[in-house]
């Protein structure tokens, strides 16, 4: 099962970036296992009504960030990563949605304590 | 970051490339100083207003029209001697017109094979299904939409390299567009065609365009793959509730500007990092910014010679 990737054509995120942050955030879910197989460019091509350019290049700086490795000859799979470098890996989407919580908090002039003391509330009551 | 593999090696010779075109009509000119390259294996979005020279632009890449000064090279050769070893490898789609109307569909796409060695005819009847056309109608019955769909037909059967298509989807239906467009994407994933397409509707090319042409008053005012476009141009909202924020912004790089002394919306075209953040932080506001698509974008790369600075 290839995995659910949905871009945006119109919300002026480039497309290839759209790529790259769903694919971060399903192997950070562990939606996207290490070492499995990504679909070919032209495959996702297809699937995604996408230019195979725009799938080469996100592939391309997936690989270059070390997300992505190429296996026996041309198949992409998932990277293996362990310790630190797996860590950061999934708390990264985390982190760039509380940059924008934080940005928000500051426009409000919600003080420290109570933007962190809201967090841990709303915390909890996700795990009830 | 651009140090990325490309999976179309570059071919040496660009399907077109032209240096320093000027077209004139009369007194009118249509293109003024026109330098530029298609780049092969890509979907080329060729944008601008009533009037800005796409037409003309497109017209000296098929040969239909020379230049009146400057060089246009299709597949290398100069366009006022291509012959057939060019000409069989362009497919070329016009905005009307460009058709025999007594003749039923299926007499057009068999007088039209009968020129190519390398019509596909197996395209050609899925092409039919898909885009929903009766073949045995003549050209002269039909509706605008569907004379559309057979410029289409017979513009991609013969499986050019360089396909060259004029406002080719304005009268088709949102389903059939959609076809249309994935039509496209084929003939790039399948031949590597390149293809050069003319449009006002920008939330079609958008999806599925990776470089950018735009024309303003017979001049190129973008030439960019559309990803930097999106990475260039952004919306600012700036917030300040103490109200510091200035009259006007002189920066070369704001684009256009409303709001007052407590919120402003700029549309900004700028590449440097975190530029948003320094610029609200230096008025002592806050700053939400969000990408522009290309509908948006259009107005600002069509005014972007009025605003220059």
């Amino acid at each position: 099962m290839p995995p659910l990737l949905l871009i945006d054509h119109h919300n002026g995120v480039p497309a290839y970036r759209q790529i790259m942050d769903q694919v971060r955030l399903q192997i950070a879910t562990g939606m996207l296992p290490p070492g499995t197989e990504m679909l070919s460019t032209r495959a996702l091509s297809a699937e995604l009504a996408l230019n195979p350019m725009t799938i080469s290049k996100a592939y391309g700086l997936l690989e270059h960030d070390g997300v992505l490795e190429r296996r026996r000859g041309q198949t992409l799979v998932v990277r293996e990563t362990h310790g630190e470098e797996a860590h950061v890996g999934r708390i990264e989407p985390l982190r760039n949605q509380l940059i924008a919580a934080a940005s928000l908090a500051r426009q409000l002039s919600v003080s420290r304590p109570e933007a962190l003391r809201l967090f841990k509330e709303i915390l909890n009551d996700e795990t009830k | 970051m651009n140090a990325v593999t490309d999976i179309s090696a570059a071919p040496t010779v660009a399907p077109f490339a032209a240096r320093g075109i000027t077209k004139r009509y009369g007194n009118q000119v249509a293109l003024q100083d026109v330098t530029l390259e298609i780049p092969a294996g890509r979907i080329v979005g060729l944008i601008g207003r009533n009037g800005a020279g796409k037409t003309t632009l497109l017209n000296i890449v098929s040969g239909i029209v020379l230049p009146s000064s400057g060089t246009a090279r299709t597949f290398g050769v100069p366009t006022d001697r291509l012959d057939t070893p060019q000409l069989s490898r362009l497919g070329v789609v016009q905005q009307e017109g460009g058709t025999i109307s007594w003749m039923t569909v299926r007499q057009h796409l068999d007088f039209n094979a009968s020129f190519y060695p390398t019509w596909d005819r197996k395209l050609e009847q899925r092409l039919l299904g898909e885009l929903e056309l009766d073949q045995k109608r003549k050209i002269i019955q039909l509706s605008t939409g569907d004379r559309q769909k057979v410029g289409l037909l017979l513009g991609v059967c013969h499986r050019p390299a360089l396909l060259v298509l004029d406002e080719p989807m304005s009268a088709l239906d949102p389903i059939v567009r959609a076809r249309a467009l994935d039509l496209l994407l084929e003939r790039l994933r399948d031949d590597g065609c390149t293809v050069l397409v003319s449009s006002h509707i920008l939330n079609d090319v958008e999806k599925i365009v990776d470089w950018v042409i735009c024309l303003d008053k017979g001049e190129v005012v973008a030439d960019s793959a559309f990803d930097e476009l999106q990475e260039s141009y952004a919306e600012w909202i700036l917030s300040s509730p103490a109200g510091t924020l200035p009259t006007a912004y002189p920066e070369p790089f704001v684009l256009s500007q409303q709001g007052d002394s407590r919120q402003a919306r700029l549309r900004v075209c700028t590449n440097e990092y975190n530029a948003a953040e320094k610029f609200a932080s230096a008025f002592g506001a806050q700053v939400q910014k969000r990408p522009l698509n290309l509908e948006e974008m259009f107005p600002l790369l069509t005014n972007c010679r009025r605003d220059a600075r």
